[in-house]
């Protein structure tokens, strides 16, 4: 009797255990998770913030972290976010909704950025950090979008500006007998034309969370709505990735276990002809195959459209934090042209301001092609929803079943209208 | 009398803190994740509001919830099957007598070492068609061998499963030998003198006599199954789509990821239900088993 006992208990604790985080309460809860990492640099400023962030394993994080520290006059102490995007996300969310005081200043996503906005865990920033000036200088559209509460609030500065581009590798351009991917027809023609030997012209990261871009990007394209699966340019876009992969064989099916890493590293090592990708290529830099010769942006190829999304990282400041006068003061660095040119310079992130990103501080080629992309295409934030990991994931199974042939074209448009209207 | 009643409020003084400590870490926790299984509570959308049975109905009307406890049966009852048999051959070898015993228990032991975590983070690239060590190692006998295990149902669930025995056996394994030793050789010396042979012996001394230490082993671990999600978090996601979704790692989804902590309060609680009847079944029939 005494061992049974013991074991409900031992049952009651384990499954307890999974749930000790799990109290509904908006005010004082448990503390965060523990951080990976923690670190401080010393400065001269009196003002100290702890900030949550996705850099600090980048080589250049200290010259970053010293030039923030001195231009702010703010001493930063550090928390590195994990760098799987589920935990990274898991970490965020018990962070701000237990009412943590123990981070200020916090780096977030699109997706973070969608599911907070409106929950009243972030501070609003257009009187104190954005002002008129500032704002003008950011992409409107997105701040609409992104970081723009329901109440008109403006939770977050962003950090950079980014496109989801498309990224060809050359010597298969080359090899193609092609100079350009300029419409439909050159994709395809590429696509076709660079499948051979256990290489594909078309590299994706069909994971369920992570496909979600690239759906919402062949949407884009073909001129259709990621919330209506009724607009034939939605489903001609989702049928246009189904005949990749299965129809034209141009892209692998195995692809849908993949995430960024392993999609990049199949690229970097010739198994795909191009893919669409974040950032400014510090990967294919690090692997020496970065260049006008090798692995490049290019701007979108015309579909029905020439459509591309934009990204940032946004620095959010904490409701709860104790902090405040100090993360203002770091923000406001944050979202000067300083602040800008500091993560220009070290993190390779393009400036979201566009005065900065004009400034001669800015070259290379990628402002010619970010310069191009602005020019020629409709630049969009990405379509989310307040539970946006639930419908992005929901959205990424759906497509997984009508890919690997669960589900037909039908099923999946039923489907994932049917999430749409549940979650928005 | 008096001296008595004296020892033992000072006995219940001494014990209060470690009994403080344990009411406000164990039991408060499981009253809260009672009370919160009856309401609604949706954090990104400020939702709060009691709902009686409604999530633990909603429960077994939720497609990804009946994919995860297909697939929790599955891998219960599989790595299970899989500890049992492999586990017992195990500890039969590593009780053998041999040049090297010692360092080859050792080794044994190491993926037991390693964080759950490490080892499902290097599986997704070892079941990988183009840079896996799997796939790899069965192109020494088949070169034309092509199959990325993580995105069909039934080899992504078979590799779950697998990893996970990888991970755990050696432990199970060690177990079982510890009791093995506890069997005296004089038992086996007089089985032998009677004419059994070993599969004779094994059957009908080291099986008998390790049944109650077996069973015992078979509750912990399969409540640990029961409750693992590490491995699949980093390994597949869940995925593809929700095939390999544990209902442990549904748990965690809906708490820290869609912030649905009433729904996934009664999950927790419904496992925690079927652990503990499960934990008691076990209990009454290692009570049978008595050599």
């Amino acid at each position: 009797m005494r061992k049974s006992g013991a074991l409900l208990f031992a049952s009651a604790l384990a499954v307890t255990a999974m749930l000790a985080g799990c109290s509904g309460s908006n005010g004082n809860g448990a503390a965060p998770a523990g951080s990976s990492s923690t670190g401080t640099s010393g400065s001269g400023g009196q003002d100290e913030i702890t900030l949550y962030t996705i850099q600090s394993t980048n080589p250049k994080f200290e010259e970053w972290l010293n030039e923030a520290q001195e231009k702010s006059g703010v001493k930063i102490k550090w928390v590195a976010a994990p760098t799987d995007s589920d935990t990274r996300q898991q970490k965020v969310s018990t962070i701000l909704s237990s009412g943590d005081s123990s981070v200020d200043v916090l780096e977030i996503n699109d997706e973070m950025a969608t599911s907070f906005k409106n929950a009243g865990w972030l501070e609003p920033l257009q009187n104190s950090v954005l002002t008129e000036d500032i704002m003008k200088q950011l992409p409107q559209g997105y701040m609409k979008d992104m970081l723009t509460s329901t109440k008109g609030d403006v939770i977050g500065v962003p950090s950079y500006s980014g496109y989801l581009a498309l990224w060809v590798d050359q010597k298969k351009l080359d090899a193609a007998g092609m100079t350009s991917i300029d419409n439909e027809e050159d994709f395809v023609k590429f696509l076709k034309a660079s499948t051979k030997d256990g290489q594909y012209g078309y590299g994706g990261s069909w994971e369920k969370t992570y496909v979600f871009n690239e759906i919402a990007t062949f949407v884009n394209l073909f001129g259709g709505d990621y919330f209506d699966w009724t607009n034939e340019g939605s489903r001609k876009a989702v049928k246009f990735m189904y005949d990749m992969a299965n129809t034209w064989k141009v892209t692998p099916v195995d692809q849908i276990a993949d995430k960024y890493e392993q999609m990049n590293q199949k690229f970097i090592d010739g198994k795909y002809a191009m893919v669409f990708m974040w950032g400014t290529g510090t990967d294919y830099k690090k692997a020496n195959r970065y260049g006008k010769d090798q692995i490049h942006m290019i701007n979108m190829p015309m579909f029905a459209k020439r459509s591309i999304f934009t990204d940032s990282w946004s620095y959010v400041l904490n409701s709860a934090s104790k902090n405040k006068e100090a993360a203002i003061k770091f923000l406001k660095y944050a979202a000067s042209e300083d602040g800008e040119l500091n993560g220009w310079n070290n993190f390779d992130r393009y400036p979201a301001r566009a005065d900065v990103a004009a400034s001669d501080a800015v070259a290379g080629d990628i402002k010619d092609v970010y310069a191009e992309i602005q020019k020629t295409n409709e630049i969009h934030g990405r379509p989310m929803l307040p539970q946006t990991m639930e419908f992005i994931s929901e959205m990424g199974t759906q497509f997984q079943n009508y890919i690997q042939d669960k589900i037909t074209l039908d099923e999946f448009c039923k489907k994932a209208q049917e999430a749409v209207d549940r979650y928005k | 009398m008096y001296a008595s009643k004296k020892y033992l409020t000072i006995a219940w003084i001494l014990v209060l803190p470690a009994l403080l400590i344990r009411i406000f870490t164990t039991l408060y926790p499981i009253a809260e994740t009672f009370r919160i299984s009856f309401f609604e509570v949706k954090l990104l959308q400020g939702i709060h509001r009691f709902v009686g049975f409604r999530n633990y109905v909603d429960m077994f009307h939720d497609s990804k919830m009946i994919a995860s406890i297909s697939f929790t049966v599955l891998f219960v009852v599989g790595s299970m099957a899989g500890h049992l048999i492999l586990g017992i051959a195990l500890a039969l070898i590593l009780n053998m007598k041999f040049a090297g015993q010692k360092v080859l228990r050792t080794i044994v032991l190491l993926p037991w070492a390693m964080p759950m975590v490490v080892i499902a983070m290097a599986s997704k690239w070892a079941f990988n068609n183009d840079y896996g060590l799997v796939n790899n190692f069965i192109r020494w006998f088949d070169p034309s061998f092509q199959l990325n295990w993580l995105i069909h149902t039934g080899t992504a669930r078979n590799a779950v499963i697998a990893v996970d025995l990888w991970k755990d056996l050696p432990f199970f394994a060690i177990l079982v030998l510890a009791g093995l030793q506890f069997i005296s050789s004089d038992m086996y010396e007089a089985a032998k003198i009677d004419g059994a042979g070993s599969v004779q012996s094994f059957f009908a001394i080291t099986l008998p006599l390790l049944s109650k230490n077996i069973l015992v082993l078979c509750i912990f671990f399969t409540m640990w199954r029961m409750t693992s999600f590490d491995v699949v978090y980093a390994m597949t996601s869940g995925g593809p789509g929700e095939s390999t979704a544990l209902v442990a790692y549904r748990v965690t989804t809906e708490a820290f990821t869609n912030l649905n902590t009433g729904y996934a309060a009664s999950i927790a609680i419904v496992l925690f239900l079927v652990m503990a009847s499960l934990s008691g079944l076990s209990m009454s029939a290692a009570k049978r088993v008595d050599y």
